[in-house]
């Protein structure tokens, strides 16, 4: 009997024990575990200040970085500049005002930063902002714009010869389309309308590579054997000094007496204004865009039959070459004077191809 | 665990209370700590902020100060210049960044170097001035303000830009906030729980014996000595009193068994006295039933023997006298102790008054040592054993017939022998009486109604023992011996 209490007692006193041991850790754990949690959520909160440091910064300058062309050139350039421990930032993104190329390069040389590329023109300014900046040390790419009077290190663009071609088969195409409507239609000669090709280009810069692509265009239609009765040419400067005349000077096109039939456009902005100038006025179908540049819009366009073609421009190519010129200048002291960067049509013959690439890359 | 069981109790409590205190102590210490660290980094949340405000300043002045010398060239606005670009160099030092992935930083480097290039600038107008070159400090004061408006430009910029994104950190930071307070809720929670299940259950392990300790007390106070005691499991002030109460319990018992052996020893006393004053009387009625009227007999035979004085019959006088005193003895007799002598002188007379009814046939004879009659002895014993010797023995023996009584002292008893020649008795018989089976036969008429079971029984219970009186016989017409042996004082 006693022993039975005893062992009994014994078990109790166990028990007990084990409770108090199995609460006494159970304590110790929460207060380790919550110690864990909140540092943790601390390590969390101070792990957003972890960073990369680059050897050189460039900087790259356009007149409109929201642009969908400035913007897949620079993820050309910022792609191949990390390769190389370089940074490259898109100059004016961080700014809350808006500043013209000239004061960005302004900008860009009091930072001292490392290298420049900027989309440049023709004008004198222009050309003092190279020259001050080369002076200062700076090596400065010229993009898609070149400043010839400069003596800026290099300059990366696209054909223009060969857009001018392209150009120009793309509107040979368009006249023998018509030429079969006419036959078909007209009885003699007279009745056939001579086709109103209309080129837009800017009005502020003198930029040979306009010049070029007309030039090129007029060549490529006269070996195409069109005869000049059928086509003629005008070109409409734009107005692009003030951030929303471009679009005015558009649709003052379309308010005029005589629609041209086939628009040039040679840059993107030019060609999204058409286009909808074109929807707006209902006159899909009888004029027909050739567009530049391959955003997303445009290429929905040509789905839609609005734009005719465009061109595509290798953006990806064009930024990897003003990095590779600006890291030959460091490495070898100088680099190429021209980089040409490919293109490519865009027309409803290929444009599933496109419309699919877009979609990949949105998703 | 058992080692700490076995503190006292004082103990005990302190050190629970210490080590719950204990607890919640650490508990409160890291939830300070971590309040401390989370509100510093709320601090430092829009230190960048104003860093970059006071660098704002701090330009604005030194811009302020250069157009206020070049409007009026005071000294006073040169040592305000002086001062102002010192500061705003001192604050641009600590405004380096790096070229990184991020743009703070990297907008940081870019105000910097833009800052080093305006006041070169600045410093450049200012000495112009000094110089009154009046073409230099013009261009030089447009360049300056020029980059005076993009660096205030690029720090609006930086700040909103950094304003966003530390509203994000502080907003994230105020969340973690939020789920660092209820986790510190849930931890003291839980912390509390833990430590009021150690208290209980360490208060229990202290009390349970205590219960236990009460229970067993509350049978013993019911009289059960043979509950089970409980165990003192534990070296504490409870286990010592435990130990302390199961030695109470036992000696108690041990007590108790003592004391009523002691009681069962007077009981058996009180119950000695008690039969033997019961043997008494039934001698007593016995001997009264056999009496009429006594006093009737006593005052007849006295006016007998005053008769035969009278007419001068001595002899019958003194029979008359002796029978008289005979049963008076008998009557007024109530003690049940008496001397020795009394009963001897009893016998006297009986022998006597028989032999003046048989004529003198019964040889009485007596040796009797006279320092032994004031033994103390119960009445009414030796005259039946007389009576029983002078029946059943010698009556038929005619003038043959002896009876001797002797007195004597042998070691420590004092010997009382009756003893007669005559028939004897045999073992059966005698074996017979000292059990108390002996049946008299209900006829006999000449004696005065004791019998030897009488006599035997209550010679046992005066002197305590059963060998008190012993009978011999040697066999048939051998006579017999009645020997009685009581204890000298």
């Amino acid at each position: 009997m006693d022993t039975e209490k005893y062992v009994e007692n014994n078990n109790k006193i166990r028990r007990s024990s084990l409770l108090l041991r199995i609460t006494f850790f159970f304590i110790v754990i929460i207060i380790i575990l919550s110690i864990v949690i909140f540092n943790f959520f601390m390590k969390d909160f101070r792990k957003s200040s972890e960073f990369k440091v680059y050897d050189k910064y460039f900087v790259m300058i356009t007149n409109n970085y929201k642009l969908d062309l400035w913007q897949s050139i620079y993820r050309g350039a910022f792609g191949a500049a990390k390769e190389e421990n370089i940074y490259v930032d898109l100059l004016g993104k961080d700014f809350y005002e808006n500043y013209s190329c000239e004061d960005l390069m302004k900008i860009a040389i009091a930072s001292k930063v490392d290298g420049i590329i900027v989309s440049a023109n023709e004008s004198e300014e222009m050309t003092e902002l190279i020259q001050d900046a080369t002076a200062k040390g700076i090596p400065v790419v010229t993009l898609y714009g070149d400043n010839t009077k400069s003596d800026r290190l290099s300059f990366v663009g696209v054909g223009s010869y060969n857009i001018g071609r392209e150009y120009g088969r793309q509107i040979f195409d368009i006249i023998k389309g018509k030429r079969r409507e006419d036959f078909i239609e007209s009885e003699t000669m007279e009745e056939r309308e001579t086709m109103q090709i209309s080129v837009l280009v800017n009005k502020d810069s003198s930029d040979s590579g306009q010049n070029i692509i007309i030039s090129a265009l007029q060549e490529t239609l006269s070996q195409e054997n069109a005869t000049n009765s059928e086509f003629n040419i005008t070109i409409v400067p734009i107005d692009n000094k003030n951030a929303f005349s471009v679009e005015e000077s558009i649709r003052d096109i379309f308010i005029s007496e005589r629609v041209p039939d086939v628009i040039v456009c040679l840059n993107e902005q030019n060609t999204i204004c058409a286009y909808q100038a074109v929807v707006d006025f209902n006159k899909v179908g009888e004029v027909d865009i050739l567009g530049y540049y391959d955003s997303e819009s445009i290429v929905n366009a040509i789905d839609r039959k609005v734009v005719y073609a465009t061109i595509s421009i290798d953006t990806e190519q064009m930024g990897k070459y003003c990095i590779d010129a600006l890291s030959d200048y460091y490495t070898y002291g100088n680099t190429n004077q021209y980089y040409t960067a490919d293109i490519k049509l865009i027309n409803k013959s290929n444009v599933a191809k496109y419309l699919e690439k877009g979609e990949k890359e949105h998703e | 665990m058992s080692r700490f069981l076995n503190l006292p109790l004082r103990r005990k409590i302190i050190i629970i209370y210490m080590v719950a205190n204990m607890m919640i102590f650490i508990v409160n210490t890291l939830l300070i700590m971590g309040i401390n660290s989370m509100s510093v980094e709320m601090e430092l949340v829009y230190q960048d902020n104003r860093s970059l405000n006071k660098l704002f300043e701090a330009l604005t002045d030194v811009q302020d100060n250069m157009t206020e010398y070049l409007s009026s060239k005071t000294t006073d606005s040169l040592e305000d210049y002086y001062r102002s670009a010192q500061t705003l160099q001192n604050l641009a030092e600590e405004m380096k960044g790096q070229i990184s992935d991020l743009s703070f930083s990297r907008m940081r480097r870019n105000i910097h170097n833009m800052t080093g290039g305006y006041l070169e600038e600045v410093s450049q107008t200012v000495e112009a001035k000094r110089g009154r070159n009046v073409e230099k400090y013009r261009s030089h004061y447009e360049n300056a303000t020029e980059l005076y408006k993009f660096i205030s430009s690029y720090i609006t910029s930086l700040n909103n830009a950094q304003f966003v994104s530390n509203t994000e950190n502080y907003t994230m930071l105020s969340n973690n906030y939020r789920v660092f307070g209820a986790l510190c809720f849930l931890v003291m929670a839980l912390v509390m729980i833990g430590n009021v299940i150690i208290i209980i259950s360490i208060i229990s392990t202290i009390i349970s014996p205590m219960n236990e300790l009460a229970e067993s007390a509350n049978k013993v106070a019911e009289g059960n000595f043979d509950t089970t005691l409980p165990m003192a499991l534990y070296n504490d002030e409870i286990g010592i009193v435990i130990s302390a109460f199961n030695k109470m319990v036992i000696s108690i018992k041990e007590y108790i068994e003592r004391l009523r052996e002691s009681m069962d020893k007077e009981r058996e006393l009180q119950e000695k006295e008690l039969m033997m004053e019961a043997h008494l009387k039934d001698a007593q009625l016995k001997y009264l039933q056999a009496q009429i009227n006594p006093h009737f007999l006593f005052n007849t035979l006295n006016a007998g023997a005053q008769l035969s004085m009278m007419e001068g019959a001595e002899r019958t006088y003194e029979y008359v006298q002796t029978v008289a005193d005979f049963f008076r003895y008998n009557v007024q007799n109530q003690k049940s102790e008496v001397t020795l002598k009394e009963e001897v002188t009893l016998v006297d007379n009986y022998i006597q008054i028989l032999n003046v009814r048989f004529s003198g046939d019964i040889h009485y004879s007596k040796q009797v040592d006279q320092r032994l009659l004031t033994t103390p002895m119960p009445s009414m014993i030796l005259q039946p054993i007389v009576e029983n010797a002078v029946n059943h023995g010698i009556r038929e023996m005619g003038d043959q017939g002896k009876i001797k009584l002797k007195v004597f002292r042998e070691d420590k008893d004092v010997c009382i022998s009756i003893e007669d020649n005559g028939k004897g008795i045999s073992a059966e018989d005698i074996d017979k009486i000292l059990n108390g089976n002996w049946r008299h036969k209900e006829d006999q008429y000449d004696n005065n109604g004791i019998g030897m079971d009488n006599v035997i029984s209550r010679l046992r219970l005066f002197a305590g023992k059963t060998d008190v009186l012993d009978i011999r016989s040697e066999g048939r017409d051998k006579g017999c011996e009645v020997i009685i042996r009581l204890p000298l004082e």
